[in-house]
């Protein structure tokens, strides 16, 4: 990869766009999206794309390139998925509210209606409880000065126990006892991944 | 966050949507704390818990409103880095303005106009202030990178051009 301009390490390059400053379209293709994140830091990260959570720092990096440089992403991720869903979710409701009525103008408003409030209503759920996960990931990480998924089980339990921390105390144990699921889940998948065989992470 | 430059473009959309979400449901939450703390009986108490409230209801929609701002204008950046072929602070004025004017569409033209008009002037002080701030910073750094001493950038490609405006 013409890695030349890209290797001026982490002081200047990144503020002066370090953003991919000549890939053509052809290098583009089929790299993995960590990829934009990591080119100002070193040539080790182009020959070893590694996924997103674990991937190799070059020793003297910033620490701060694990969740705060992602937690932008994922609160987007989780706004679009849920923008996405909600609005699937508002048409099956509102298929099924307006069943017997004629196909005709009220029913389509009706419809309208229902997407537009599902999609926002679950974009916005999804989206604050990313950002809550995110905020505690960064704090637990920044404490910590450690990153593994031990912050990710830890700040899905977090955040699951203040989303729910209006409903007293058996409202934040089911909510800290889902974050906990849901997250440990995640860390098995990706340590399942992991132990599986790298060979297949790093097939670009 | 001064090592943050912005991601490649297809995934620019998702990362400035969550950046706008943030933005919007922290500040959001600041702004709807002390009104609900101010609207409410007296009593702190009470205070605390319509300020609780008021961030619990309004926080993630104030937030909703600017990731769609956000993901908006970041889609028609992209549209347009694609069909121009380069990235500068035209291309996000011009989407500033048209978000905003397309947001507005349900209110009629005057009021697309309008936020067209506040939608361009803002990302227009946005860029002014992004390039003042690099041309101060280059001046402080003589030996920065240059870019156009870059072999790599002449080849033409759609996306290939990411000098950094901000």
């Amino acid at each position: 990869m013409e890695g030349g301009g890209n290797s001026k390490g982490t002081g200047l390059g990144g503020l002066f766009g370090a953003g991919g400053v000549g890939y053509s379209h052809a290098d583009l293709a089929g790299v993995p999206r960590t990829l934009g994140k990591y080119e100002g830091v070193s040539l080790i990260c182009f020959v070893f794309p590694q996924d997103t959570d674990e991937f190799i720092l070059p020793t003297g990096a910033n620490k701060t390139r694990g969740r705060f440089e992602l937690a932008f992403f994922t609160i987007g991720g989780c706004c679009m998925t849920g923008a996405a869903f909600g609005a699937l979710n508002g048409l099956r409701l509102g298929l099924k509210e307006t069943q017997n009525m004629a196909w005709s103008k009220p029913r389509n408003v009706q419809i309208l209606n229902m997407v537009t409030r599902q999609g926002a209503l679950w974009a916005n759920t999804l989206g604050s409880l990313a950002l809550l996960y995110s905020a505690f990931g960064v704090i637990i990480e920044k404490t910590r000065g450690a990153e593994d998924d031990l912050n990710t089980i830890a700040a899905g339990t977090l955040t699951g126990m203040l989303y729910k921390s209006t409903g007293g105390v058996r409202g934040i144990a089911r909510g800290g006892i889902v974050g906990l699921t849901l997250t440990g889940l995640y860390a098995l998948y990706n340590n399942w991944e992991h132990m599986k065989g790298s060979i297949a992470r790093q097939s670009l | 966050m001064e090592e943050y430059a912005r991601e490649p473009c297809p995934w620019r959309i998702v990362d400035d949507c969550g950046g706008a979400f943030t933005m919007g449901a922290i500040g959001g939450g600041i702004f709807q704390a002390i009104k609900g703390f101010r609207n409410s009986p007296v009593g702190v108490n009470h205070r605390l818990r319509g300020s609780l409230t008021a961030i619990k209801t309004r926080a993630p929609q104030l937030g909703g409103s600017f990731a769609v701002w956000g993901g908006l204008f970041s889609m028609i950046d992209c549209s347009m880095v694609r069909m121009r072929g380069k990235e500068d602070p035209w291309n996000s004025i011009t989407s500033g303005a048209l978000t905003g004017a397309i947001l507005a569409a349900r209110n009629g033209p005057v009021a697309m106009v309008g936020s067209a008009a506040m939608g361009g002037i803002l990302l227009a002080l946005i860029e002014g202030a992004g390039i003042l701030l690099t041309r101060f910073a280059s001046t402080q750094f003589p030996n920065g990178p240059q870019f156009s001493d870059d072999p790599s950038q002449l080849q033409p490609s759609p996306f290939s051009d990411y000098r950094q405006y901000q």
